[in-house]
């Protein structure tokens, strides 16, 4: 808890960037053509459901985004340390943009299967008030000049708009409404059949590696922002 | 406490808001209503308690900046907070204050524009109750997103977007019948949250 980002770390990522990016571009390459050569097509949906392969991922890291901001928030707070603030902050770009792409997938999506480009489903009305949670906390840093205060108030923030994340996960069951049921659950088998859940598997890989190279280069970006590395440290 | 809440009443009579105010805001939001959809009373019937949510949502959210920001404006929020020893009596006093200036006069004419609306009195004492429950946690969002950013000023639709998504548990089983068990949970749950962040709110005020 007392860990410190010094110039060795902030080098590190720097050195691993390129690694990074070569790793995610291999996984969205392998997985694209799985997802879009290999793979059958749906017996219902066909063609269409395809873009599952974007939208699933992209839905799972939203949310797990915003559980980072929320858990990094909450470490913050015990610890004081400032590289967990950074963390928060970094994470909540990506949080935002995997939110608007999988809104903008599931529209294009819905489109071809439910006729209609938006449903008032409670699914996608928790996913829309999830990006504007995204867009106060970004706001709501920049509209206070004081930074020190403003990182106080925005991680006071992110974790009371957490509730909204266990309404978005349960709100399927609640209101047993358009949006299908999760298929694929840690409790029971999943409902999926194998030759979509592997390139389902290789997009989420993807997915989360390209997640990992942008919030390390955000992360550097912040931290040289900011100048929080130890006394001496210079870069 | 009683000084406080009976400042905050005697600001709100004199200056910004009295009860003939705040209860012609609730009745010009719903006189919208019928030059909006059309006269026919079945459909009015059914927009009623909607437009009932969004007008306390819109008073709340038009008047959360009157909560704490005006008294930081104007310095008054330091002299409260020297007289007063406790921020958490500072805190309740303004949940009383700002709920009788603002929530108050809608339950009082809300039985009048039922009969507008023909609404039987069984249906207006469900919404009634689901109302009153449903304000009063919406009061305690407005205080502690109000406390907590005092130091962005001027920012009332930034406000606004942080706490829509809040409001949303209330107006989802706000809207539904018998939920009012539901509500008071709430309630009492965003009470519990918000005292504890407006006070940490004021202590950051204080400290800067």
């Amino acid at each position: 808890m007392y860990f410190r980002v010094t110039k060795n770390h902030i080098n590190a990522i720097k050195a691993a960037n390129p690694y990074l990016i070569l790793s995610t571009v291999t996984a969205f390459v392998i997985g694209l053509y799985y997802a879009l050569i290999q793979s059958p097509p749906d017996y219902i949906q066909g063609d269409s459901m395809r873009i599952m392969y974007i939208h699933v991922p992209s839905a799972w890291f939203a949310l797990m985004c915003y559980t980072i901001l929320a858990g990094s928030s909450v470490l913050w707070f015990i610890t004081r340390n400032p590289t967990f603030n950074l963390v928060a902050r970094s994470i909540a770009q990506i949080g935002m943009m995997f939110t608007v792409l999988s809104l903008v997938t599931g529209s294009i999506w819905g489109k071809p299967t439910w006729g209609v480009w938006w449903v008032w489903d409670a699914r996608l009305t928790s996913m829309l008030l999830l990006f504007f949670l995204y867009l106060a906390y970004i706001f709501l840093w920049q509209a206070i000049a004081n930074k020190d205060i403003a990182s106080k108030i925005s991680a006071a923030l992110a974790i009371i708009g957490f509730i909204n994340i266990p309404i978005i996960k349960f709100s399927v069951d609640w209101w047993n409404t358009l949006h299908q049921p999760a298929s694929i659950s840690k409790l029971s088998a999943p409902s999926i059949d194998v030759s979509m859940m592997l390139p389902l598997s290789i997009m989420t890989l993807a997915s989360l590696l390209f997640l990992i190279t942008v919030f390390f280069i955000r992360f550097r970006i912040e931290v040289l922002d900011n100048k929080i590395l130890r006394a001496g440290d210079e870069i | 406490m009683y000084n406080l809440i009976l400042r905050d009443l005697y600001l709100a009579l004199y200056s910004s808001a009295n009860f003939f105010y705040t209860s012609s805001f609730f009745i010009l939001i719903l006189v919208l209503l019928p030059f909006i959809f059309g006269t026919s009373i079945d459909q009015l019937q059914l927009l009623f308690k909607g437009t009932l949510w969004i007008g306390l949502s819109l008073s709340i959210i038009l008047t959360m900046e009157r909560i704490f920001n005006t008294d930081y404006e104007d310095g008054n929020l330091d002299i409260i907070l020297q007289k007063n020893s406790s921020l958490e009596i500072i805190v309740i006093s303004k949940y009383i204050s700002h709920w009788l200036v603002y929530c108050l006069p809608l339950f009082i004419i809300l039985p009048l524009l039922s009969l507008l609306f023909y609404l039987n009195t069984s249906d207006v004492f469900a919404i009634f109750l689901n109302l009153l429950l449903g304000s009063f946690g919406m009061i305690f969002i407005a205080t502690f997103v109000s406390a907590l950013t005092l130091a962005a000023k001027r920012t009332i639709f930034l406000k606004a977007i942080i706490m829509i998504p809040l409001f949303v548990p209330f107006v989802i089983f706000g809207s539904g019948d018998n939920s009012w068990l539901i509500l008071l949970a709430l309630s009492m749950l965003s009470f519990v949250v918000s005292i504890y962040v407006s006070t940490y709110g004021l202590r950051l005020y204080g400290e800067s």
